[in-house]
Formats: structure tokens, C-alpha cells, sequence
């Protein structure tokens, strides 16, 4: 892979999905790219970005974009969230929206263990939830939507007990119940195309997403989260992660970390 | 990071402790730098017969065991070790190859506070200790 080739791929990311490709990732560019030559029948890395930049195709272009966003994800990751929706926001939103389930968006689920954590802190919270889970890596979403996870994988973040209540052991693998899919739907979302309809979330979780995003397009994303939530609504990032220093959208919640809360629209006109 | 370890109040001093059970000296060094990496001080044994002798000297705060080993295996160690006066109190992680899901379910029940399936890593036993309230 040339120097060249690198800034495509940024550019590339940038404009196509606001991921922020540091010039730290090159080596791992090349090596997650392999995989997608050889399936894309390519002899090296090389021929196939040269064939992309000759001939832009979309799923090509698409299937390297996947390959280079970052999949890193895990059960009940930045535990404390897990525990402030169950124990503090879930039984509050519960009633107040009168026993309609309460509307929890993971953006950005990657391979699904978000979407899971938060199904399972809602039963066992006895919360009604309907949670959609979207990424922009279809390859991922395949992986969230069978719901089958590797003993490495499924103990990162799960207690035994956990794992046991709500996962059936088949072979190798470690698979969610009926019972958490009941709630889960997952799909894929791009998350700088601005909403395309009125559908309005209670909960937002979109952690390690915008840590990721080139800062110019920061806000754009930002924006669409904001546009998705409802007045009130909470937005949890990873504890480390804020919305950028002039946002008045949302307020950051005393004492816990990650969490913040979306203005009510006529407070944002009057400031 | 906000969770107490409920030995705090009057140890807060002294390193937290954990005894590594395990017949393989490779799993016991490679698990033995990571729980050290938690902050913790670190013993070990081979079989649950040197832990249970161990353990009626000073009982660790943390105890990630094994389950097939010569001598004494986990499961009757972790019998006996609940017997034993303050035995009730330190937190006992399963640390196996055995994956099946009733076997997990029979060491749950038998009194661990949480099972590792071999093979692990830092994160996975990080996070088993951080789930179990000891880090």
C-alpha cells in the first residue's frame, strides 16, 4: 500500500462514513485488507485499490470501507452505563411512558454485544424495551443478528450466571435466547445520513463512535443523534467521550460519566 | 473505579490478595501477571489440597481455581473451603477447560462467584474480577 493509497482510504472514510483513519492505522489497514482481496478474488491489496481508484464499484468500495472501521466491542462494556439505564433510567422511563416500551437505539452495535447487554439490562430490570441496533458494517450486523458468540468472546464482560441464563450453548458457540431477540431489531444505518423519517428514541447509546470520527464531521453525527431523541431523552457515550465543547443539545448528567441529556428544543431557540 | 472492595474499610493498606490454584505452572504464571496487574498480591498452588493448606493459614480475598487437578480437584476444594471458618468470603472464580453449560451451571451452584472458560485473556479476567466486585 503506497502513502497514496492511505490518503484515499482517509478520504474515503471520511467522506463516505466520518470515520477518522490515523495514519497510526496503516499497518492495520494493509492486514484487514487482505482478507477482503482474496474475497474480492484480488491477487494483493495493491491490485484491488488499484481497481477501486480506476473503477469506483460501489460494494467493493463498501466492503473495504467495513474492513476499516473499528469493530472493537464487548459485553456490558463501561459496566457503570449498564447499571445507571437499569437501575436509574429504566424503572423512571418505564413509567412515565405508561407501559409502552421505552425506545433504546445502540448506534453503532458493531457485532451486537451492546444490543445485547442493553436486552438483558432490560429484562432484568422487568423493563418493556424495543431496542434497535444499527452499524454501517453489514458483515457485523450479520454476526449481531445471529447472535452467536465464541467462549472467548461471549465471558468478555458477561458473568457466568449471565451468560448461562440468557445464552443456549450449541457446539462451540454461545447463542442469545428468543427472549433477548424478541426485543432486539437490527439494521443497517449510515450515522452522517440525516433521519429519513420521524422515529424518536428514549435512549440513546452510541459509545466509541464519535472518539473515531474525523472531528469535522463530528457535529453532523452529533446532529442526527440529537434529531433522533426525544426532549429529555438521555444519550450515553463512552465515559471518556463528549459531545464537542459549544453543543447547548445536550447537558451532561453530575456523577455519571458518558451520560448526557438532550435540551428541550424551545430552551435551544431561546439560547 | 467507583466499586469498594468490602475489605477497604480495614485493609486498606495491605495489597489485596489472591491464590492462584492451578496444576499448570504456564497458567499460573500467565494468570499470576495479569491478577498482579489488578494490583494484587499473589500466591499459588498446585492442587487444592496445597490451597486448602494455604487457606487455613490466611484466606486470599480472590481464588481462581482450576477444576482437574491431581491430588484434590477444585470442585471438592471449593466444598471444603466453604466449610472452612471465613471460607464464605473470598471470591472464588472458576478457571477451566471444562465448557459445557451444566458443568458451569454445577460449579455456580456449588458456591464459585463466577467460571473463566479456558483459554482467557487480561480482558476476560478483568473484566470476571471486575464483575465480581473484587477490582
Amino acid at each position: 500500500m503506497t502513502p497514496d493509497d492511505f490518503d484515499r482510504l482517509q478520504s474515503l472514510m471520511s467522506s463516505r462514513t466520518g470515520f477518522r483513519l490515523t495514519r497510526d492505522r496503516m499497518k492495520l489497514a494493509e492486514h484487514r485488507l487482505g482478507p477482503v482481496a482474496r474475497r474480492e478474488g484480488f491477487e494483493t491489496v495493491d491490485a484491488m485499490l488499484a481497481s477501486l481508484w480506476a473503477k469506483p464499484v460501489a460494494s467493493l468500495g463498501w466492503s473495504v470501507i467495513e474492513a476499516l472501521l473499528n469493530p472493537e466491542t464487548w459485553f456490558r462494556r463501561d459496566r457503570a452505563s449498564f447499571d445507571t439505564l437499569a437501575r436509574e433510567l429504566l424503572p423512571a422511563l418505564s413509567k412515565a411512558r405508561g407501559g409502552q416500551p421505552v425506545r433504546i437505539w445502540a448506534a453503532g452495535c458493531s457485532t451486537g454485544q451492546e444490543a445485547w447487554s442493553l436486552a438483558i439490562a432490560a429484562q432484568e430490570a422487568g423493563a418493556a424495551v424495543e431496542i434497535v441496533a444499527t452499524d454501517l458494517s453489514q458483515r457485523a450486523l450479520e454476526k449481531a443478528r445471529s447472535g452467536a458468540y465464541t467462549g472467548f468472546e461471549i465471558q468478555r464482560g458477561l458473568k457466568a450466571e449471565t451468560m448461562l441464563r440468557w445464552f443456549d450453548q450449541a457446539e462451540d458457540a454461545w447463542i442469545a435466547r428468543a427472549e433477548l431477540r424478541a426485543t432486539v431489531h437490527f439494521a443497517r444505518a449510515n450515522l452522517i445520513d440525516p433521519p429519513a423519517d420521524d422515529h424518536r428514541f428514549d435512549i440513546i447509546f452510541c459509545r466509541h463512535v464519535l472518539v473515531d470520527a474525523d472531528p469535522a464531521r463530528r457535529g453532523e453525527i452529533l446532529d442526527n443523534l440529537e434529531r433522533r431523541l426525544v426532549n429529555d431523552g438521555c444519550l450515553f457515550l463512552g465515559p471518556d467521550e463528549q459531545p464537542d465543547g459549544d453543543s447547548i443539545a445536550f447537558r451532561p448528567v453530575a456523577g455519571r460519566k458518558g451520560l448526557f441529556v438532550k435540551s428541550p428544543a424551545a430552551l435551544r431557540r431561546a439560547a | 473505579m467507583g466499586v469498594v472492595s468490602r475489605f477497604s474499610g480495614t485493609r486498606t493498606l495491605t495489597p489485596r490478595t489472591c491464590l492462584i490454584v492451578d496444576d499448570s505452572r504456564i497458567i499460573r504464571k500467565v494468570a499470576r501477571r495479569i491478577i498482579e496487574g489488578l494490583g494484587f498480591e499473589v500466591d499459588e498452588a498446585a492442587d487444592g489440597s496445597e490451597a486448602l493448606a494455604f487457606c487455613a493459614g490466611v484466606i486470599p480475598e480472590v481464588i481462581l481455581l482450576d477444576w482437574s487437578m491431581p491430588v484434590m480437584d477444585g470442585m471438592t476444594f471449593l466444598r471444603r473451603l466453604r466449610a472452612l471458618p471465613g471460607g464464605l468470603a473470598p471470591k472464588v472464580l472458576f478457571c477451566t477447560i471444562e465448557t459445557r453449560a451444566e458443568r458451569i451451571a454445577e460449579a455456580l451452584s456449588a458456591g464459585a462467584d463466577d467460571y473463566v472458560m479456558k483459554p482467557f485473556d487480561g480482558e476476560i479476567l478483568t473484566s470476571k474480577f471486575a464483575e465480581v466486585g473484587a477490582v
